[in-house]
């Protein structure tokens, strides 16, 4: 059983289509990355999908049950827009957040120590939200999220605004949680946590879906390219499409921007090279990077100037 | 659910009762009625009037004396009177004068309460009869004394007197404001009676008709006397026809009943609904804080992630009851205080305010009536929590809203109290936004069964409407930030069930 399932689904708010006929799916136990740029979705999908927000069409399958907050005892969710109470402590915002999810006080209080503990909060529990700094108050509620041991974490934009050290929590938590079972969504729009982090991944545009797999066949969307040195051209293997010469050498050895064919593997070309007889001084493969992809199937970088969840509600 | 309403409603009351602003709030209420009283009693001026009598005959002086002294025993004889009938002292001597209160006491029975020994011996007559409950007799303060004139003034001739008592009257004005000044000096021209001379009376401010009306009586009866005797009626008759007065049979209601039974009775009804004013007026800060705090810190989703709005808008509800609960509570607490510290006097009154409140039928009644306006005000106050981004948003909603509730209030009390506007006041009574107050208000003064029903039922009807209608609002404001909605905006959100 996929621990998430979008079905078609489509949110409209007035006259504004956010999201539109939505469908994928998330294995148990996988990092499952959405990407988009700003306004694309993301945070009305994550929304539809805890009920708080309520489709216009389609179905939403949380771990075989439909949206709602039956659900929230296996569910640990981190909006992008943070904050807790700040005339509570660190240990009671845990421990109440803890019982929302359907905890016992004391169940809720015991890993509430834990996880503070391991965030080296442990001498701080006591401290209200407004006496600590900005990166204990991320981490409190980083624990805040992970007091039930959700099997599935939904996490919106979860880097945004935290510090370097903090983000590396943040992926190590990512990470463990994965290990212990649990099913991570993440949405994003800084690519490079995304590459470090996700099995699979969504991409989304104005609402709509643009791309979902895996980081090898997002990279394979786009064309790769290889700067190679030799005397001959390698035009003549199947697959390159381009090939821009350099100025040679006085011994004859050009460089050459070499541009392959959508789907070539780079593998192939070089073995056709070496068949020909094409002694080579130089093969360099480029590796695509997701940002690449980015730009190449949405066509504007990932971020944009618009304010993505409060603008979506509001419309 | 009720799981997460209670969870909420818990949060939001350790909250607000956390606050030291809260403690501080709730103490000033009873702090100023206990020291009011005290501040009064200290910045209160002395009752009994300096009066001087300047009797250039050495004739009628003496006749105020005894008037404005007699005036003052039958005061005391009155209270003590009063006092004996509310106690059931009576008993003790039931022949007493001061044991009958069906009349005036005139000035024969003033001579027979004095020559039996006065105060002092009524109430030693009295004290077989009183128990440990009964409090301490306070008999009241007389209004004048006669200070003696001094010779130079007594010497002084008529044309002079003004200057002579004008420091008397006003030493400030002297420099002198160690001196109590005179309130009233009087000058009895020689003659006065048979030849036409005027009376003066000198004032410190403006006369007082207690004092005025005995000056004048005696006077007129010296003058009518003389008239008299000028016509050749013997002295002791003409005296005797001018001192006749009718014997006056008097009807009243016993101490603590009547219209004073009312006003005792409307106390802790018209108390209740002060204090639910009150606590609503001081709690509308905290509720607001609460829920715009959740707003502002961008808390609100994560909550909703896991409870309903419908849970959140029920728990703050109910912690928003709790807080008002705590509030009476303390404020009842420290009445209760107050009440076993003084007994006495305050003991018997409490007795009798809370005697309203030996029927369960109207305990259950105020209790109602409570709760109901309770609700009723912070629903409409979590509804502008949820609308406002910031503090300074929910006040420029809130102080209409409270304005709008609390102003009927003042004059409700008046009324129950007067037994006036009894009209606008049962109006006031059927628009459910005043019910609560007005129906408070109004138990001690006696309403009956079918208007508290029915204005019981209408508020009941109005606060499910009120319900059905805010809470859309606060479900569809909850995620929206940066956004007032205007009336109109505000009508299309009770009209539709937000997604």
């Amino acid at each position: 059983m996929d621990a998430l399932v979008l079905d078609g689904v489509t949110k409209r708010f007035g006259e504004r289509t956010a999201v539109d006929a939505l469908s994928f799916a998330v294995r148990p136990g996988e990092i499952f990355g959405f990407l988009g740029g700003n306004g694309a979705g993301k945070t009305t999908s994550l929304r539809m999908v805890l009920d708080i927000v309520r489709p216009t069409a389609g179905r939403i399958s949380v771990l075989g049950c439909p949206p709602g907050r039956e659900n929230a005892a296996d569910l640990g969710f981190m909006p992008e827009e943070r904050g807790l109470y700040r005339g509570m402590t660190a240990i009671d915002t845990v421990t109440y957040f803890g019982r929302l999810k359907g905890m016992s006080a004391a169940a809720a209080r015991a890993k509430g120590h834990a996880l503070l503990d391991r965030f080296g909060l442990a001498a701080s529990a006591k401290m209200q939200i407004d006496k600590l700094s900005k990166g204990m108050a991320q981490k409190v509620q980083l624990a805040a999220t992970l007091v039930n041991g959700p099997k599935l974490l939904l996490l919106d934009e979860p880097f945004s605004g935290l510090d370097p050290v903090n983000q590396g929590l943040l992926e190590h938590e990512i990470l463990e949680a994965a290990r212990g079972g649990a099913t991570v969504v993440f949405s994003t729009h800084v690519m490079q946590h995304a590459e470090r982090l996700c099995d699979r991944l969504l991409l989304l545009s104005q609402g709509r879906k643009v791309f979902e797999g895996t980081q090898a066949e997002a990279r394979g969307r786009l064309p790769a390219r290889l700067t190679i040195v030799a005397r001959d051209t390698p035009m003549r293997c199947p697959g390159v499409e381009r090939a821009e010469p350099g100025a040679a050498d006085a011994q004859g050895w050009r460089d050459y921007d070499v541009t392959l064919a959508e789907g070539i593997d780079p593998a192939d070309v070089l073995q056709c090279l070496t068949e020909q007889g094409v002694t080579l001084r130089r093969f360099d493969q480029h590796r695509v990077s997701l940002h690449d992809v980015f730009l190449h199937l949405v066509g504007t970088p990932p971020a944009g100037p618009a304010d993505p969840a409060m603008a979506e509600h509001a419309a | 659910m009720t799981h997460n309403i209670l969870l909420v409603a818990m949060r939001e009351f350790r909250q607000i009762t956390g606050m030291r602003s809260f403690w501080l709030t709730l103490l000033i209420l009873p702090l100023a009625l206990a020291v009011g009283p005290i501040a009064s009693r200290l910045t209160q001026s002395e009752k009994t009037q300096r009066v001087m009598l300047i009797d250039a005959d050495g004739r009628a002086a003496a006749a105020i004396r005894a008037r404005l002294d007699t005036d003052h025993q039958r005061r005391v004889l009155t209270a003590l009177s009063r006092y004996a009938q509310r106690y059931g002292l009576d008993r003790a001597d039931p022949g007493a004068l001061w044991a009958q209160h069906d009349r005036l006491f005139g000035d024969a029975d003033v001579a027979m309460f004095a020559k039996a020994g006065g105060l002092p011996a009524a109430l030693a007559a009295m004290r077989p009869a009183t128990t440990s409950e009964t409090p301490k007799f306070d008999a009241p303060e007389a209004d004048f004394v006669v200070l003696p004139t001094p010779p130079a003034i007594a010497r002084a001739a008529p044309g002079a007197l003004d200057a002579q008592l004008k420091p008397l009257l006003q030493p400030g004005e002297f420099g002198d404001k160690t001196v109590k000044p005179l309130d009233y000096a009087v000058y009895i021209p020689r003659g006065f009676g048979v030849q036409t001379a005027d009376v003066r009376l000198w004032s410190s401010e403006q006369p007082g008709a207690n004092f005025v009306q005995p000056l004048q009586t005696v006077l007129t009866q010296d003058l009518r006397t003389a008239y008299l005797e000028s016509t050749g009626l013997a002295r002791d008759q003409a005296r005797t026809a001018t001192s006749l007065v009718p014997a006056i049979a008097v009807s009243t209601p016993a101490p603590g009943g009547g219209r004073e039974r009312m006003l005792v009775r409307s106390v802790v009804p018209l108390l209740s609904a002060y204090i639910l004013l009150m606590s609503l007026l001081l709690s509308g800060n905290w509720i607001l804080q609460g829920l715009v705090e959740e707003r502002s810190n961008k808390l609100i989703e994560t909550v909703l992630a896991c409870i309903s709005p419908d849970e959140l808008l029920y728990g703050k509800l109910a912690g928003t009851v709790a807080v008002g609960l705590t509030m009476v509570l303390v404020w009842g607490l420290c009445a209760t205080g107050a009440a076993v510290a003084t007994q006495g006097a305050v003991g018997a009154f409490l007795q009798a305010a809370l005697a309203p409140l030996a029927s369960p039928w109207i305990i259950l009644v105020m209790l109602y009536f409570f709760l109901a306006g309770y609700l009723m005000v912070s629903m409409i106050l979590l509804a502008i929590g949820a609308m406002s981004d910031s503090m300074r948003d929910a006040q420029s909603y809130l102080t209409p809203v409270l304005l709008v509730i609390a102003m009927p209030f003042t004059v409700v009390a008046q009324g129950v109290l007067s037994n006036s506007g009894a009209t606008a006041i049962k109006v006031l009574t059927w628009i459910p936004i005043y019910t609560p107050f007005t129906m408070l208000a109004r138990l001690g003064s006696g309403v009956s069964t079918m208007e508290i029903v029915g204005s019981g039922v209408l508020l009941a009807v109005f606060i499910g409407i009120e319900f059905v209608l805010l809470a859309r609002v606060f479900r569809a404001s909850l995620l929206n930030a940066g956004q007032k909605p205007n009336l109109a905006a505000l009508a299309r959100l009770m009209q539709r069930t937000p997604a």
